[in-house]
């Protein structure tokens, strides 16, 4: 009797591990927001399994992507900051090189069509490549990092649990690094369950913070992505010598010094702002709408509404904005443990 | 007696299983491609020692590197009727990578092909939108084999690197990387330099089953620099690698691919 009882047990549990993948509380499910826009994401060549997140968490967080063993992904984009880099205004690659934009926050990036400050890349899978492969990032080329992964016994086994086949090719890399960053949904903050009725309120000050915000700032940072994803002028400069923008990929000169509209989410973690990281606070980003914007050629149209380019704001609203600013802080997001540091 | 039945039921099942094997290849064969890489009259070489060859314009060069990408292979039968080598979306199948360096790669083989004389080929030189609207892809499209172009327009589908002393760039290198798929009326420098290449025989090639005939093409590298399209002088120009600085080179790509000569077997 209590072999057959015992052999019961062995069954069952044999059944539940291997169904795992289908129970409403599997965390490995990409799960679309009632407030996001659908996503763009080919998920239809890579869909999400338990082993391939898992290897692209093991990938995000491993230096062996860079060419001396000294840069992960994690370096310059850190949870704890809604992924974005926590200390540098130019993020530090091998040899302490630095580049000239400032390193964006990853989330709800399977929403997203255009990467990078300049729309340069247009599919998820393609952004590791970039700082793989460039000279004061990661310094490494993709044929090297493959074969370095092929080395690795453990890594071998990863992938082979992942994708089923023997060998890895950087297809399966960039896939497992794509199904991790896919799953970074930051949809939880004080707003979002306010604007779902989840039982969340805001206050007063970031109510009238939130009417200011679409009067003034939603035409670009629309939708509850806060970005409509679209390349603007937004008056940092009157020339554009330094850093030409979108014009270094489409070579046009009408989309000179125009930059992503980036999304506002975890906003207040994310300092410093804009493309090159020039204003450390909010205060100085709100001034520079305020009063600071320098007109061009190109500068975007919804800045030019007004007698003087810009945006105009009272003091008390800039406060009253800030305050918004911060209920899009999703204090979930940066503790997920599920993109935290895998353990040995 | 049982073990007669047995080996008779045997030898039914073998010539059984032999008449299927015989219906399934009898309708199908195999066909060869060679991509074969000249320099006028003259084969190919890559890394030469000095500067063996000379283009239109008078200049000696070197090649260091060749390579390019043939998809969405057709074949014609006398018959008219056209058979379509498969392509697959992730890139595993259809898409062939030409390397001067690895001779292994210069030759294609064609399977499944319906039997019946077959006098024309078309052939795609590129890789199309789909391939970098649908992310990583597998096998000659692995991004890992340095043609991604990640940052803005996705592959270079033809790449022709070598040396000159006419050229002003370090090294006296010349570098034509040739991408671009996509045309868009609102950015003239987007421009599609794919091109579908059709090539008669002149010959027929029979496929059917346990032969395999060869089509030998020939890719001219000087017929390359110099076409329609137009001539090239690395001295002006050495150095191009956005879709509309190599929109004239590309022009030339067709008319540099002939059909050699076909092998029966």
């Amino acid at each position: 009797m209590r072999k057959q009882a015992v052999y019961v047990l062995a069954l069952a549990g044999l059944i539940s591990c291997g169904d795992a993948d289908m129970s409403p509380d599997n965390p490995y499910a990409f799960e679309h927001p009632d407030n996001f826009p659908d996503p763009v994401y080919t998920f239809e060549n890579n869909e999400i399994t338990r082993e391939g997140f898992e290897l692209g968490r093991s990938l995000f967080y491993d230096p062996i992507l860079s060419i001396d063993n000294s840069i992960s992904c994690a370096n310059c984009h850190q949870q704890v900051v809604a992924f974005s880099d926590p200390v540098h205004r130019f993020s530090r690659g091998v040899n302490d090189k630095a580049g000239f934009r400032n390193a964006p926050a990853i989330q709800n990036m399977a929403f997203q069509g255009d990467f990078f400050w300049d729309g340069g890349v247009k599919h998820l899978d393609f952004v590791p490549i970039n700082a793989i492969t460039s000279e004061v990032e990661m310094g490494e080329t993709l044929a090297h990092v493959v074969g370095k992964l092929q080395n690795s016994e453990v890594y071998r086994e990863k992938f082979t649990k992942a994708f089923g086949t023997s060998g890895i090719d950087s297809q399966q890399v960039l896939h497992a690094l794509s199904q991790f960053m896919n799953m970074m949904i930051s949809s939880n903050s004080r707003y979002d369950k306010y604007v779902r009725n989840e039982g969340e309120t805001l206050t007063a000050i970031e109510l009238e913070g939130l009417s200011l915000f679409e009067k003034k700032c939603a035409s670009c940072h629309t939708t509850d992505l806060f970005t409509d994803g679209s390349f603007r002028n937004n008056g940092l400069d009157a020339t554009f010598e330094k850093d030409r923008g979108r014009e270094r990929i489409t070579e046009l000169s009408e989309d000179r010094g125009k930059f992503k509209v980036p999304s506002l989410r975890n906003v207040e973690l994310t300092s410093p702002y804009m493309h090159d990281g020039r204003f450390e606070t909010l205060e100085q980003v709100l001034n520079h709408y305020a009063t600071q914007v320098k007109d061009s050629e190109t500068l975007d149209p919804s800045l030019k509404t007004e007698v003087v380019p810009g945006i105009s704001m009272t003091d008390d609203e800039k406060i009253k904005i800030i305050e918004f600013l911060k209920t899009l802080t999703d204090r979930e997001f940066i503790k997920d443990s599920r993109f935290s540091r895998p353990r040995k | 007696m049982k073990s007669l039945y047995s080996l008779l039921i045997a030898i039914a099942l073998i010539s059984f299983s032999a008449c299927s094997e015989d219906d399934a290849n009898s309708n199908e064969g195999t066909l060869a491609l060679e991509f074969d890489n000249i320099v006028g009259t003259s084969n190919l070489e890559l890394n030469t020692a000095n500067t063996p060859y000379t283009n239109s314009n008078g200049e000696a060069y070197k090649v260091t590197w060749l390579t390019y990408y043939v998809s969405n292979v057709k074949l014609k039968r006398e018959d008219g009727t056209i058979y379509e080598d498969e392509v697959k979306a992730d890139g595993s199948a259809g898409y062939y990578l030409i390397d001067e360096s690895d001779a292994e790669s210069q030759q294609v083989v064609l399977k499944n092909v319906p039997k019946g004389n077959y006098t024309e080929i078309t052939f795609t030189i590129g890789v199309d939108a789909s391939q970098v609207d649908e992310g990583a892809q597998t096998g000659p499209l692995d991004p890992a084999k340095g043609l991604f172009w990640s940052w803005n327009s996705g592959y270079i589908f033809m790449a022709i690197e070598g040396v000159s002393p006419a050229s002003t760039e370090t090294d006296e290198a010349f570098q034509y990387h040739v991408g671009g798929y996509k045309e868009d009326v609102s950015n003239v420098n987007l421009v599609n330099n794919m091109k579908t290449i059709t090539l008669n025989f002149g010959d027929v090639a029979p496929v059917k089953p346990e032969h395999q005939p060869e089509v030998h093409l020939v890719f001219d590298v000087n017929k390359l620099l110099n076409g329609t399209g137009e001539s090239v002088t690395f001295a002006t120009n050495a150095s191009r690698h956005s879709p509309k600085a190599c929109e004239d080179l590309a022009g030339n790509i067709t008319a540099a691919f002939e059909v050699d000569h076909v092998h029966a077997n």
